[in-house]
């Protein structure tokens, strides 16, 4: 009895919602979606970022890079590779890990780093996307 | 005052059935003793897809079941505040899909109206264009997509909060603690014998409740009663980062609807769901059903392969009897069996529900149970916030400043202790990071050692995600092990064994979904755990 109810509504549903779109022009739901969920850290990804970021998150964490070059900021490079790249939601919270003395710190060697890496990481581009997500 | 070994009820099973029937009770004043015989969420809760949802499936059965669902969704999302995140999908329709876009977007029109039950927002409709420009991964060859929101939760932070609660009003709660027999006098069920440690312990109540999940038949059958289910099986794949920020649906090659949730620091691609017949203490992943996974999800997000996933999950769901249905139609409603005119009076089993509805599962068990106590206090649950959720929490950056800890590993602490946060990190324990993968602080887990009933490596990575990230604790389960073993006065040959057990269990995990990557991370592993490898049969 429930199960032929709620067939019955979903159709109903179903008829009312065609009746709408043909007399209503639809809205773009993108701009909605994305101001929606902006405070919760939820963005789109570039189709650049996109297509690098299965490179971007091979970090197996061996600390070979910490030898070959310091830190961003108060966070050693590997932590970079294996923790901040993980988290996008609310990595904006923690962007004073990258900071030293109020601002972004210099890039450490990332080009030595990267050289060191044995999964062939690109570092550079690993800062660059957290550094940008940090920024909310 | 109850006496020691005596209660006015025993609840088995620590799952969130049971930590929420025991904490239900307890919050009305009962007495109560509950008993899991491994640790705390590490059945079947564990193993679900994270999700507090409104169950939209459910539309298409009982409307009523959406309602309760998402009711009792808000309720946990007002009072875990902590535990919970949202959880955005797109739901990308494809030529050919079960359901074109206007069937879809109807479903999400019906769904909206149930939405701010639980605190959510109403779905959005994209064109192709529009989908691809939100999610890039997505494949050109979608006609659309519709969205709908739900909630994240970490299940074990939830259970223990729960049990915690519960033993703040008075219960007690043992994990790794075992049933052996129920107790009987003539017809009624009036106690249980547990196990703990090698040591038999006998304790008496006037309503045992069964709140074992998939294990409800065998429990049943000690007090001679039986309880029927239809066990479905489900895996998960693990990555060990979000993939997207936004969570994907796709629809597997039988048809069947197949998720990939961002949750907070990682991915969950799942689930199967076929019926299961084998051990319920030793379940396989198949390398078949990872490629079912996989071959689903790569139909509508091409580069899936291109990803490392780095462990499997797999648990066995209580679903209830019912013969000829089709696994996936079968609906997460639950029922609470007396026992009393099968002849076992005092004898109560909950089987069946979803993570989503613990709560009000836990409620009406707990009514049932003060029925036959004659006890009136009505349940409180759906309102009383669960520990950490008093107050608001400092902000990260000043607590991670004034505690010398990395802010990111204040946000990862906040997100399991709430308000508590402070109060871990303001205790004896170093405040250096342990896990930095995750990352996980020592004092986090000297914590857990001594007020969480941490009493393996496995209850302290559910507790506190230790070696959940992408080196599956090779750089930090020794150290985990040396920690916990000092809070736990092991020996040397302890902490070793310790470490060497739960290499062993995560290797059954991660082996279905080694790539080739992933031999690059378990060569570095096996370097670095070769004393705990060896001769294991671990590779």
């Amino acid at each position: 009895m429930a199960r032929a109810d709620s067939l019955a509504k979903l159709a109903l549903a179903y008829g009312i919602h065609l009746a709408r779109r043909r007399i209503k022009r639809p809205s773009s739901g993108l701009a909605e979606l994305l101001e929606t969920y902006a405070h919760d850290g939820i963005r789109a990804l570039e189709p650049a970022e996109r297509e690098r970021h299965p490179r971007l998150v091979t970090c197996i964490n061996c600390g070979l890079c910490a030898l070959a070059a310091g830190r961003m900021g108060r966070t050693r490079l590997p932590d970079l590779a294996a923790s901040y790249m993980r988290l996008y939601a609310r990595l904006s919270d923690a962007s004073s890990d990258l900071e030293v003395d109020g601002g972004v710190s210099a890039d450490p060697d990332l080009a030595a780093a990267t050289s060191a890496c044995p999964v062939g990481l690109p570092l550079e581009e690993v800062a660059a996307a957290v550094r940008r997500m940090s920024l909310g | 005052m109850t006496a020691p070994g005596e209660y006015d009820v025993v609840v088995v099973g620590g799952g969130v059935t049971g930590a929420g029937v025991a904490r239900d009770l307890a919050l009305r004043g009962v007495s109560v003793l509950l008993l899991e015989k491994g640790d705390w969420g590490a059945g079947t809760t564990g193993s679900s897809s994270w999700m507090i949802h409104g169950g939209p499936r459910y539309l298409e059965f009982d409307w009523n079941t959406t309602k309760l669902s998402t009711q009792d969704a808000g309720y946990i999302v007002t009072i875990a505040r902590n535990l919970v995140y949202r959880v955005v999908f797109l739901i990308p329709v494809m030529p050919h899909d079960k359901n074109n876009i206007e069937r879809m977007e109807t479903a999400m029109e019906v769904y909206d109206r149930f939405q701010p039950l639980k605190h959510a927002h109403p779905h959005r409709r994209l064109t192709a264009t529009e989908a691809l420009q939100a999610e890039p991964g997505l494949t050109p060859n979608l006609i659309g997509a519709v969205t709908m929101e739900e909630w994240g939760i970490d299940p074990h932070r939830l259970v223990f909060a729960n049990v915690q609660d519960a033993i703040a009003h008075g219960a007690r709660a043992l994990n790794h603690t075992r049933v052996i027999e129920l107790v009987r006098d003539g017809a009624k069920v009036i106690g249980v014998r547990y196990q703990a440690d090698g040591a038999v312990a006998e304790a008496r109540a006037r309503v045992v409740v069964n709140a074992t999940g998939p294990w409800s038949p065998e429990v049943a059958a000690m007090a001679g009663v039986a309880v029927r289910l239809r066990p479905a099986k489900g895996i998960h794949l693990i990555y060990p980062h979000r993939i997207s920020n936004f969570s994907i649906s796709a629809e597997s090659i039988d048809g069947r609807d197949l998720l990939m949730v961002a949750h907070a620091g990682f991915t969950l691609l799942g689930t199967t769901d076929d019926d299961f017949y084998g051990d319920l203490d030793s379940v396989d992943v198949q390398e078949d059903e990872v490629d079912y996974l996989i071959q689903g999800f790569e139909r509508v997000f091409p580069s899936i392969r291109r990803y490392r996933p780095v462990r499997t999950t797999t648990g066995v769901r209580p679903t209830l009897y019912k013969w000829r249905r089709y696994e996936d139609e079968l609906s997460r409603r639950y029922e609470i069996l007396d026992h009393s005119k099968q002849g076992a009076d005092g004898f109560i089993t909950i089987a069946g529900g979803k993570l989503s509805m613990y709560r009000l599962m836990a409620e009406e068990t707990s009514d049932a149970v003060c029925r036959k106590l004659g006890h009136q206090a009505p349940s409180t649950t759906a309102t009383s916030p669960l520990p950490g959720n008093e107050s608001d929490p400092v902000p990260a950056a000043e607590l991670a400043a004034r505690c010398g800890v990395p802010a990111l590993a204040v946000v990862k602490l906040q997100s399991r202790h709430g308000s508590n946060a402070e109060k871990v990190l303001d205790g004896d324990g170093a405040s250096r990071i342990l896990c930095r993968c995750e990352p996980v602080t020592e004092a986090e887990l000297v914590y857990a050692a001594r007020h969480e009933q941490v009493r393996t490596l496995a209850d302290a990575f559910r507790r506190v995600g230790v070696a959940a990230g992408p080196c599956a604790g090779a750089a930090c389960i020794i150290r985990s092990a040396e920690v916990i073993g000092r809070e736990l006065g092991w020996s040397a040959t302890q902490k070793f064994d310790a470490a060497s057990e739960f290499v062993r269990g995560s290797w059954l995990g991660r082996a279905p979904v080694l790539n080739h990557t992933g031999w690059a991370q378990e060569e570095l592993a096996q370097g670095v755990m070769r004393g705990l490898t060896r001769n294991r049969g671990a590779r």
